[in-house]
């Protein structure tokens, strides 16, 4: 769907994207992460033709976005992290004139447009003006207005900011249920713990250079590693220790009261089987889990230094 | 029909406002206190003269005219100038450019809307301008002509303010540049005559002679003359008003038998007129050309590798 090749953009001296390659499959729901000034606005900016890229391609469903242009317009739908209003223009009539830029007819549109409102929620609205609107609505309006021409691909950069929860939760409903609608979605948010919870791929940004991209697990296990157990004890933790000095292959991360971290290269049955002597030898075992990293500890650790 | 989807947006947003009204009243005033003042003149020359006050009403035709052709010229620019970066501060410009429309609609959107928005004006003051036509016994035709020279005063106007959006970031700087641009048209066309005139009077009272090649081909610097809107105003209105012409009448070199060059074909029959409307048409549409190349994000070549 949208593919990124070797993409270069800088401000002066100052690189802001470099040699950034990327690929979002069609259907997915993408979450752009990086600290401000990573480069993940210049990216979006670029992909939406609003920016031009010093070096590298950028290609929508096969179509450069530099040659292309008239045709990549039909292709995206673009919601910017400020909403802009006209005053004295209704609800529908806004609809309306987004419609008619991309030379819809008056009747598509109105027919476009009612489906598009109900699916945000905002059909009561539609005769309201449009500065009367909150800003959870506005934003919603705003997501309504960019799929007017039925895009395949979605960009939102930074549709949460300013939202109260009840907005952001109304917001990340909508992003799913289009999603499950078969759009392709990029989203940059500063909102970490929200894109974890909806996008299934992601893509982190720092000092202008993709430093990790991919599904979320995939990210995650590629971080993290997928080796860090996690043993809760009430007694026995000498035992305990012992126990997994006696296992080779098994290092001790560290030891807490009540909890050891341990690193292994041990399969399933050598975990159990090790949780088992454990018992035998009077270790009060309360329980044992792999280490489940997150977002926020995974952006962390990937745009430190 | 298509109808320019900005045209349409900005012409209903803004007759909803109450500032058409109040500027429909202002301009009406202004007609209404020219008017009364004009006919106070009128009315005190008649006492002394043979003719009747009727006839004498025709003169309120170029009064009139030209006040209107001033407020015009003076009103369109600003509200051409912030047109653009208007759609910047309000943050409405970037959604614009990632539609289907291309950025020359875009700015022929905004040009006809001020365009359209001035007619509303014109029209409003057809009932004063109708006089001199039912009590002069001035000809209908010359009613069309001022309505096209209307038209024509505002697309150029509409074109300086427009182009001076696409060059500054702030409205206040755009509208204070178009009055420049104004300033070159009225006075730095008026330089090269001034300048040729300077040099052939030095050099005929401090040589003695005007060398012949100067004599012959010099005075085409008038051409420059083209280009001003007074020379523009002035000619049409001596023309039907008293049947002369500036250009012909009003400067001894253009006419002098020894003239040769393309300005003796400007200055011959109704060629200065159709010229110079031709050219301020090319102008605007060029202005127009390099404002819609300010505005497209994606212009110019890319940097090397």
């Amino acid at each position: 769907m949208l593919q990124i090749d070797h993409l270069y953009k800088s401000y002066g001296k100052f690189q802001a994207v470099s040699n950034l390659t990327l690929h979002i499959p069609q259907g997915d729901l993408f979450g752009f992460v990086g600290p401000n000034g990573a480069g993940k606005t210049t990216t979006i900016r670029m992909v939406c033709g609003l920016l031009l890229p010093d070096r590298g391609n950028i290609a929508i469903n096969g179509m450069d976005a530099l040659t292309q242009r008239k045709e990549i317009k039909k292709q995206i739908g673009y919601v910017p992290d400020f909403f802009g209003v006209y005053d004295n223009l209704k609800v529908r009539e806004y609809m309306d004139f987004y419609g008619s830029m991309y030379r819809m007819g008056s009747r598509e549109i109105e027919r476009v447009s009612d489906d598009l409102l109900e699916l945000v929620n905002l059909s009561d609205k539609k005769e309201a003006y449009v500065d009367t609107l909150s800003r959870g609505m506005k934003q919603r309006l705003c997501v309504a207005r960019a799929l007017i021409h039925n895009p395949a691909l979605l960009v939102l950069d930074e549709p949460n900011s300013g939202l109260d929860p009840r907005a952001r939760v109304e917001m990340k409903e909508l992003l799913q249920n289009l999603r499950s609608m078969g759009k392709t979605i990029v989203i940059s948010s500063h909102i970490l713990s929200e894109l974890s919870e909806m996008c299934n791929s992601i893509g982190i940004m720092n000092h202008g250079n993709l430093v990790a991209a991919g599904r979320i697990e995939d990210v995650m296990e590629g971080v993290f590693g997928n080796n860090q157990l996690i043993v809760t004890l009430e007694e026995g933790r000498e035992t305990a220790m012992r126990v997994v000095n006696e296992h080779a292959g098994i290092k001790v991360d560290s030891v807490g009261e009540h909890e050891l971290r341990l690193s292994h290269n041990m399969t399933k049955q050598e975990i159990a089987k090790l949780i088992g002597t454990m018992i035998a030898e009077g270790v009060v075992v309360t329980g044992f889990h792999k280490q489940e990293g997150d977002l926020e500890t995974l952006f962390m650790r990937v745009t430190a230094g | 029909m298509y109808l320019n989807p900005i045209v349409k947006k900005d012409v209903k947003v803004q007759s909803r406002s109450m500032k058409i009204c109040w500027g429909v009243f202002a301009y009406e005033l202004i007609l209404a206190l020219v008017f009364f003042l004009a006919m106070t003149v009128i009315q005190g020359n008649s006492r002394y003269s043979t003719g009747n006050i009727y006839s004498a009403m025709v003169w309120l035709y170029p009064i009139l005219a030209v006040t209107q052709l001033v407020i015009l010229g003076i009103l369109v620019p600003i509200r051409t100038a912030s047109s653009i970066s208007g759609e910047k501060e309000r943050q409405t410009f970037d959604i614009m450019m990632t539609t289907s429309m291309s950025p020359f609609s875009v700015i022929m959107g905004k040009v006809m809307t001020a365009v359209v928005q001035s007619m509303f004006y014109v029209v409003a003051s057809m009932p004063i301008m109708a006089l001199p036509f039912i009590i002069g016994g001035m000809s209908w035709a010359y009613l069309f002509l001022f309505l096209g020279i209307a038209l024509l005063v505002a697309f150029f106007s509409a074109s300086i303010g427009i182009l001076c959006s696409s060059l500054c970031k702030k409205s206040v700087g755009a509208v204070n540049m178009s009055y420049v641009f104004y300033l070159i048209f009225f006075l730095g066309t008026v330089i090269p005559p001034v300048v040729y005139s300077v040099i052939h009077d030095n050099m005929r009272y401090n040589l003695g002679y005007v060398p012949q090649v100067y004599e012959t081909f010099g005075p085409n610097v008038y051409l420059s003359l083209l280009l001003n809107p007074a020379v523009y105003l002035i000619e049409y209105f001596t023309g039907i008003m008293a049947g002369e012409s500036l250009i012909k009448n009003g400067f001894y070199d253009i006419n002098a038998i020894s003239t040769k060059g393309p300005i003796k074909l400007a200055a011959s029959g109704n060629w200065w007129m159709i010229l110079s409307t031709v050219l301020f048409i090319g102008v605007s549409l060029l202005f127009l050309w390099i404002a819609s190349r300010r505005i497209d994000p994606i212009k110019g070549r890319r940097k090397k590798r």
